[in-house]
């Protein structure tokens, strides 16, 4: 009976973006244990735009680390796109990252002495790439973002806004089946902000799937889907109105 | 590895963003290569001169003594000993006795101590010089004991002011006897021969006179404690002193004894080479020490780097990049500084070597060449980039381990 439930369960783990299940993390295993996450459970569809919502140390930037696949979780599992990820290794997460997920961060993280082009073209690098193809890529994902006319300038040269933009081209050019988007809008002001949430949108309206990490309830309410996180748990998870009208 | 292109690509951009401090890292392994190609070349290029400028008047050189048992048997070498020789020892070209004496002068132009070289006519075979005005002293004057002398035209400038001297006479005191010595010949030092003979002021002045001429000052002439030998290149070095030894032994019954000894030319090359080769590979061993502390500052600097770079590297990471693709983007760059410096360091070390080069056949008289060979370019190359290979590892591989959270976290 058992056996049957897991084996279901599994199977529609494969179908799923991403699932989840009974994931937990603890820091400093012992007396002075944390647990950032406990006993967490999550599924995504493909296309979806979810808000992942809580207040600083709820353990949204485990929750985030642990999508993003840069750290494992210490129980649990994850499947994203029908691999399951909580059992690789190093290298394997590399290439998950590569080509799973496209990041966007809140402070940009772009490199600083290369071009927006250049920054936009290294996921591409990492994926083997060739140079005609890869050119073709980045340009693409920077003329998506309004950008065009800033192909060659250093992130140095650019306004918070237009970092962020090419940082989401970054994030887009290699076509990854997952947005991650870590407070994305956090160092940026109104009317940036604005900019950069049309964007996301716009890219949800595309088909892209979209993990958008926040503390801001104006920011989570213009996403689809909110799921909100508290100690480590999830307390909440529904749809937005306005947006299911919308769409 | 298509890849590797791009990590190359890579490190060279990073290394063109911090020109200033990529050229102060370099600049320990373009001192370390400088100074080793430049010793190397200066050491070889010594070398060579030297084994051509001997080859060219001595190689055939062999000269025999009588070892301390045969001075206390005494058997000496005598002129018989030494007709024997030439004529019996096949490949021996001429062969004289080797005495010398001291003794001193004085001119119009003060005192000089005097050296006299004695032997028969044959003793020009071993000269570094060319007859500049009249001729040596021939086998007449060896027979009769003529006071005549051969001198070279800078001691003739140095005695009477002038190379113009044949004909005029030399007052010789030698034991404190008196007795003056013709000149029949002014010599001329050949070209590039600065190592073996180099003259400077306050050396005694030298004469070469016929060894039966000492007889006149109560010296017998009839047993020597040296000779010379002059060998052509028809019959083996090794044959020939066989052979002379053999003529020595069986001439006076002492097979076996070791009474007579041999030194070649070559013999004193090859120790001359050898003491120049390990002063050269001292002087670059204190060389190669800066090579290696030069690639601790390519590995101080790289580690500095990794630092700085420590969120550049999260953000790699965190868009795919795996260990190994860090590792090489890393060590790339501390392989491509320690080549570029390197290259520098070659080239300024060959520049250096011709200077010095210039510098010392200017001040001696004679042609030096830098040695440039390319193996020791080709080493010095291959060092260096092993050394960047070598202390890069540590900085690329801390680099290629961090984890991407940790490194993104940092600022």
């Amino acid at each position: 009976m058992i056996e049957q439930k897991i084996d279901r369960k599994a199977g529609k783990d494969l179908e799923k973006l991403i699932s989840v299940r009974d994931m937990c993390k603890i820091y400093n295993p012992g007396e002075n244990e944390v647990r950032a996450l406990d006993h967490v459970d999550l599924e995504m569809e493909k296309g979806e735009f979810v808000a992942i919502i809580g207040h600083s140390g709820s353990g949204k930037s485990t929750l985030m680390n642990m999508l993003g696949c840069l750290d494992v979780p210490t129980s649990g599992s994850y499947f994203l796109n029908g691999k399951d990820v909580s059992v690789m290794k190093d290298n394997q997460l590399s290439e998950i990252r590569n080509q799973e997920i496209g990041f966007i961060f809140q402070g940009f993280n772009l490199i600083s002495n290369l071009t927006a082009l250049e920054n936009v073209e290294l996921p591409l690098i990492y994926r083997g790439i060739g140079r005609a193809k890869r050119h073709k890529l980045a340009k693409e994902a920077l003329i998506r973002v309004g950008l065009e006319k800033r192909m060659e300038h250093k992130p140095s040269e650019m306004s918070g806004g237009q970092q962020q933009r090419v940082a989401i081209a970054r994030a887009i050019a290699a076509q990854p089946p997952v947005i991650l988007a870590d407070e994305p809008t956090g160092n940026l002001d109104s009317a940036s902000t604005r900019e950069i949430m049309d964007i996301l949108k716009g890219l949800h309206k595309a088909g892209r799937s979209i993990i958008l990490i926040t503390h801001d309830n104006e920011i989570a309410e213009q996403a689809k889907r909110v799921v909100r996180i508290l100690d480590g748990k999830i307390v909440e998870d529904y749809y937005n109105k306005e947006e299911q009208q919308e769409a | 590895m298509g890849n590797f292109v791009e990590y190359v690509k890579m490190a060279l951009k990073n290394i063109k963003a911090n020109k200033g401090r990529s050229f102060l890292t370099m600049l320990g392994i373009i001192i370390g290569i400088s100074s080793v190609i430049m010793v190397m070349a200066v050491g070889d290029g010594t070398a060579n001169a030297m084994n051509a400028e001997v080859e060219d008047l001595g190689s055939g050189q062999i000269s025999v003594y009588c070892s301390e048992g045969a001075s206390n048997a005494g058997e000496w070498i005598t002129p018989e000993d030494i007709m024997a020789i030439k004529e019996n020892v096949v490949g021996v070209d001429g062969a004289t006795p080797s005495d010398g004496a001291s003794g001193s002068t004085i001119t119009g132009k003060g005192e000089f101590t005097l050296t006299l070289g004695a032997g028969t006519e044959d003793l020009q075979k071993s000269m570094n010089f060319n007859m500049k005005r009249g001729s040596y002293f021939t086998a007449a004057d060896v027979e009769e004991g003529n006071r005549v002398c051969v001198i070279s035209d800078s001691d003739a400038k140095r005695l009477f002011g002038s190379d113009d001297v044949v004909g005029m006479d030399i007052d010789v005191e030698i034991n404190g006897i008196s007795g003056n010595y013709r000149i029949v010949g002014v010599t001329q030092q050949k070209e590039n021969t600065s190592f073996v003979s180099y003259t400077y002021e306050g050396m005694p002045v030298s004469l070469e006179v016929p060894y039966t001429s000492f007889s006149y000052f109560g010296w017998e002439s009839d047993s020597f404690y040296s000779a010379l030998v002059f060998a052509n290149n028809e019959v083996s070095g090794e044959e020939v002193v066989r052979n002379i030894i053999h003529t020595l032994e069986s001439r006076h019954q002492c097979a076996g004894e070791d009474y007579y000894q041999v030194q070649s030319f070559q013999d004193m090359l090859t120790e001359m080479n050898d003491i120049l080769g390990i002063v050269t590979a001292f002087i670059s061993c204190v060389a190669a020490i800066s090579l290696i502390v030069g690639g601790i500052g390519v590995m101080n600097i790289m580690l500095v780097s990794v630092t700085e770079r420590t969120r550049e590297i999260g953000i790699r990471k965190s868009l795919g990049a795996k260990t190994s693709s860090i590792l090489l983007q890393f060590l790339a760059e501390a392989a491509i500084l320690t080549i570029l410096g390197g290259i520098i360091g070659i080239i300024l070390g060959l520049l250096g070597a011709l200077g010095a080069c210039s510098l010392m056949s200017a001040s001696m008289g004679s042609a030096i060449q830098p040695g440039i060979k390319a193996s020791t370019i080709l080493g010095a190359t291959l060092f260096s980039c092993g050394i960047g290979v070598f202390f890069g590892i540590y900085p690329a591989r801390k680099a290629a381990k961090l984890s991407p959270i940790e490194a993104l976290r940092r600022d």
